[in-house]
């Protein structure tokens, strides 16, 4: 409440008439069209964000279901082939006794992504309609998110370094799945989506919302 | 750029829809039409589900396990279930597209394992990638089909495996070893699948297939026999071992071998025996059936028992068939009497008669047609002679009587016949038998025994029994009177005599009297002459003579008298006998006058008494000359004997040795008397010969 009492008190940018670029973070007076510094496009406010955040997600989201449906890793052995789906193989480890790995697998393949994308949509709600969360919070929230998009990609980088590693001819191959693909577009369509969000947004709301209740 | 405008508000005016969408939006209208082209497409290549039930499962795997066809993945096991009844389970495969509508009625699955067997190692893939469904089916579009019954092994005839398809089916009580390759000079040329028995029990009989280009090393001719095992054989060469390779040692395996040539091309489904080994599976060449029977019906006007089914049908002495059935026929219409006819169907193998090209039962009987024009008979023959049995023979008869081949559509042909030719050895040993049998045996028999008997009674018969030794005691007495002494006597009284002679023709001579003794010696030597040239032991007799003379001379005379009265006693006595009674009575007197001529020596002077001796030995002697004139020469010798006895007597008379050399002289005596016994002999033959000189 402490955080949200300050916020009260910030004062957005458009207020003071300058826009920020949103690249080298140099302050132009507002009507400026371009950054003359980076050559970025100088916006007050990003109207079309919540749109590319979504249909980012979207694409995220649909990249996302193959990606738990399909088999992530194809090990061949001599006398088997096996292939895992993310949270078939999570289950497999612990049925080995792996919690650990398993919880690591789970945490960085399922819940990671699945909180980006309820974390993003959150975020792209919130700035449309009133919001319980602080502003502040949600700040954080974005912060982190765009923060730990990449980490998510823990789960390729295994995929690729197994693969790469594990090709002993007929004895052990390991493969990447169908799923792998999938994965990384999910991955990648998440953190663009979250990148494509504009957290000025965020303070814009509060704005409005004191802007009404001053009118 | 201070100078710019306040802040607008923001424009109510509400721009298009298009104009407020991003440009970001196409990228996921793309990936959603992607998604869906993929979805759309993925279920649009998905092939139809079909059902295939197998015994079991085992190692069948859903999602995994494949199905191939010429090992190509052509679809995946989606799901397993079991089969209603749970006698199976059921695999449900997802078939790809392409291929599913060559999957129809005629298609056959079944699983494939990895297989170690003695021919070899098969689906070794397996063990590495797990088992999979093989699927066959041929490369035409034929009605659909979902459910499937799965094979349990490959099957033998695979669309992709073109090849002769036989069936091979044990001979009666044989066996055949199944799932084994068939062999033909060590390379595999085909297989035997599964055998099954048949619903007798009799045999066994199990597909087989030749792959191509084998199959044109098989004909009808062809002969199929099992490899399997082997064989082991003593023989003037060692222990011999036989089998064909191990893997047939061991697993078995068929070979087969085309011994005649002639056999057509066989077609798919062709039923071949299978031997046991390669003798019996080339002999079955020459005695099996190796194609249809012709059959031929006989009419035999005679009905002779000795005919049986399964006698042979011979031609030239080579067994073409046998009789399949008999039966006895009247048929008034047909011979025109109501005779009984032997009807006999012959089955003639047509493979036997050695036609070229194919060989069928109407070719046979084509052949046999033309064959029959010639004059081909059939007739019955003897078989067997110790067994009577008959068998028909085929045989071409000179000038015959024109008949043909009678071929009736409905009926089977008749074959004429001619007249039989049976050596009938039981009627001729049966006729012996009989004739033996009608001699009168046991008539013979009785006599033989009554005869025997007969003979019997009459040997043991007392009379007879007798006989032998009457004929002993007859024999007996006969040798008693050739024995007795006074027939044996009689030449040593003979020998007595004429020794008493020699003595007083020696005292004549002492006396000189030998003017009157000349006559009479002359006399003498006449019937000496006559004695010498008819009895040739006289020389010895002489000799004797001689020395009894010399002795006598030497001798006293008293005791020469004594033992001449003896020695005349004797000869009397054995004149007197009956033997002698023959003696001429000439001698006799003769011999009595000796006899009182000795008495009177006896009593008086011999001097005195010599002149009447000498007439009465004159008289003597010319009784002697007139009865035995042929005694001269022995006169003569005895003259010359007196001589030497004369010398010998002055000789004796200077020493003391007389009554030794008398007894030499006695012992000479003795043999003079053998050799008188044996004249004795003579004159007992013929008593007559001495005095009459016959």
């Amino acid at each position: 409440m402490e955080r949200a009492e300050q916020t009260r008190e910030v004062i957005s940018a458009r207020d003071l008439g300058v826009v920020a670029c949103t690249r080298c973070l140099q302050v132009w007076p507002q009507g400026v069209q371009t950054c003359a510094r980076c050559g970025h496009k100088l916006v007050q406010r990003d109207l079309k964000s919540l749109q590319r955040v979504w249909a980012l997600w979207i694409i995220g989201f649909m990249c996302y279901i193959p990606a738990n449906i399909y088999p992530m890793l194809r090990t061949r052995t001599l006398f088997y082939v096996q292939e895992d789906t993310i949270v078939g193989g999570a289950i497999e480890l612990m049925h080995h006794g792996s919690i650990g790995v398993a919880a690591i697998i789970l945490i960085a393949s399922v819940v990671i992504p699945l909180a980006k994308f309820m974390a993003i949509a959150f975020l792209a709600i919130s700035v449309t309609r009133p919001s319980t969360v602080s502003q502040n919070q949600r700040q954080l929230l974005y912060e982190v998110v765009e923060y730990i998009g990449r980490w998510s990609m823990i789960d390729i980088f295994v995929v690729a370094i197994l693969s790469s590693l594990v090709q002993l001819k007929v004895l052990v191959a390991i493969n990447p799945g169908l799923a792998s693909l999938f994965f990384a577009l999910s991955v990648i369509f998440t953190m663009l989506s979250a990148q494509a969000f504009d957290s000025r947004m965020i303070w814009d709301a509060q704005q409005q919302g004191k802007g009404q209740k001053q009118e | 750029m201070n100078d710019a405008p306040a802040p607008v508000p923001i424009d109510p005016a509400r721009e298009s829809f298009l104009g407020r969408a991003s440009i970001v939006w196409v990228i996921p209208l793309i990936a959603l039409v992607i998604a869906l082209a993929v979805a759309w497409q993925s279920y649009n290549d998905r092939g139809p589900l079909i059902a295939v039930q197998f015994e079991n499962g085992a190692g069948i795997a859903s999602g995994q396990t494949e199905l191939r066809f010429r090992d190509v993945t052509v679809g995946v096991v989606e799901t397993m279930s079991f089969a209603e009844g749970l006698d199976g389970v059921i695999a449900q495969i997802r078939l790809e597209k392409e291929i599913a509508e060559f999957v129809d009625a005629g298609a056959s699955f079944w699983v494939v394992r990895p297989e170690l067997s003695v021919q070899g190692v098969s689906g070794l893939d397996t063990v590495l990638s797990g088992i999979f469904i093989e699927g066959s089916w041929d490369s035409e579009v034929g009605p659909t089909r979902t459910q499937f019954k799965g094979l349990e092994t490959a099957p033998l005839f695979q669309p992709g495996k073109d090849g002769l398809q036989l069936a091979l089916r044990t001979t009666p009580g044989g066996s055949l070893t199944d799932n084994a390759p068939i062999l033909f000079r060590g390379i595999e040329v085909g297989r035997v699948g599964p055998a099954r028995i048949s619903r007798e029990g009799s045999f066994a009989i199990a597909e087989a297939i030749i792959y191509e280009p084998h199959g044109r090393l098989i004909t009808r001719a062809t002969r199929f026999w099992d490899t399997s095992g082997f064989s082991v054989s003593l023989g003037p060469a060692g222990a011999e071992v036989d089998f064909s390779s191990i893997a047939s040692l061991v697993g078995g395996g068929l070979t087969f071998d085309t011994f005649v040539s002639g056999g057509g091309r066989v077609s798919d489904g062709t039923v071949f025996e299978v031997y046991p080994d390669q003798i019996s599976a080339r002999n079955s060449v020459f005695n099996a059936s190796e194609t249809e029977l012709l059959e031929l019906r006989v009419i035999f006007d005679e009905n002779i028992s000795g005919l049986a089914i399964g006698a042979p049908v011979e031609w030239s002495g080579l067994r073409i068939g046998s009789v399949e059935s008999l039966s006895g026929i009247v048929d008034a219409d047909a011979f025109g009497d109501n005779r009984v006819r032997l009807d006999v169907v012959i089955g003639i193998q047509p493979a036997r008669l050695g036609l070229q090209g194919e060989i069928n039962p109407e070719r046979a009987l084509d052949f046999l047609s033309t064959r029959v024009g010639e004059g081909l008979r059939a007739r019955l023959a003897t078989g067997s002679l110790l067994t009577g049995g008959l068998k028909v023979e085929l045989v071409e008869v000179e000038e015959p009587e024109p008949a043909a081949i009678i071929v009736s559509p409905d009926e089977i042909a008749t074959l004429p016949s001619t007249d039989s030719e049976i050596s009938d050895a039981t009627a001729t040993v049966e006729g012996v038998f009989t004739r033996i049998n009608s001699l009168p045996i046991e008539e013979l028999l009785n006599s033989a025994i009554g005869f025997m008997q007969s003979a019997e009674a009459f040997v043991s018969s007392e009379a007879l029994r007798e006989t032998p030794q009457e004929v002993r005691a007859l024999l007996g007495d006969m040798r008693g009177i050739v024995a007795s002494e006074d027939v044996q006597n009689i030449p040593v009284t003979l020998n007595a005599a004429l020794s008493r002679i020699e003595a007083i023709l020696a005292q004549i001579e002492e006396g000189q009297a030998v003017e009157r003794v000349v006559a009479a010696i002359d006399a003498a030597t006449e019937a000496a002459g006559s004695v010498n040239a008819s009895v040739a032991g006289v020389p010895e007799l002489i000799d004797n003579l001689s020395s009894v003379a010399a002795k006598a001379e030497a001798m006293p005379l008293e005791e020469l008298t004594e033992q001449l009265t003896e020695l005349l006693g004797s000869a009397d006595a054995i004149l007197s006998t009956s033997a002698a009674q023959d003696l001429p009575a000439s001698l006799g007197a003769a011999l009595d006058e000796l006899n009182a001529t000795l008495a009177e020596l006896r009593e008086g002077g011999a001097v005195r008494n010599v002149n009447a001796t000498l007439s009465s030995a004159r008289e003597a002697a010319d009784a002697v000359a007139l009865s035995s004139r042929d005694l001269p020469a022995l006169v003569e010798r005895i003259t010359e004997v007196f001589d030497q006895a004369s010398r010998t007597i002055e000789g004796y008379n200077k020493g003391d040795v007389i009554s030794r050399d008398a007894q030499a002289a006695l012992r000479d005596i003795s043999q003079a008397a053998d050799a008188l016994t044996s004249l004795a002999r003579l004159l007992e033959r013929n008593p007559s010969a001495l005095i009459r000189g016959r």
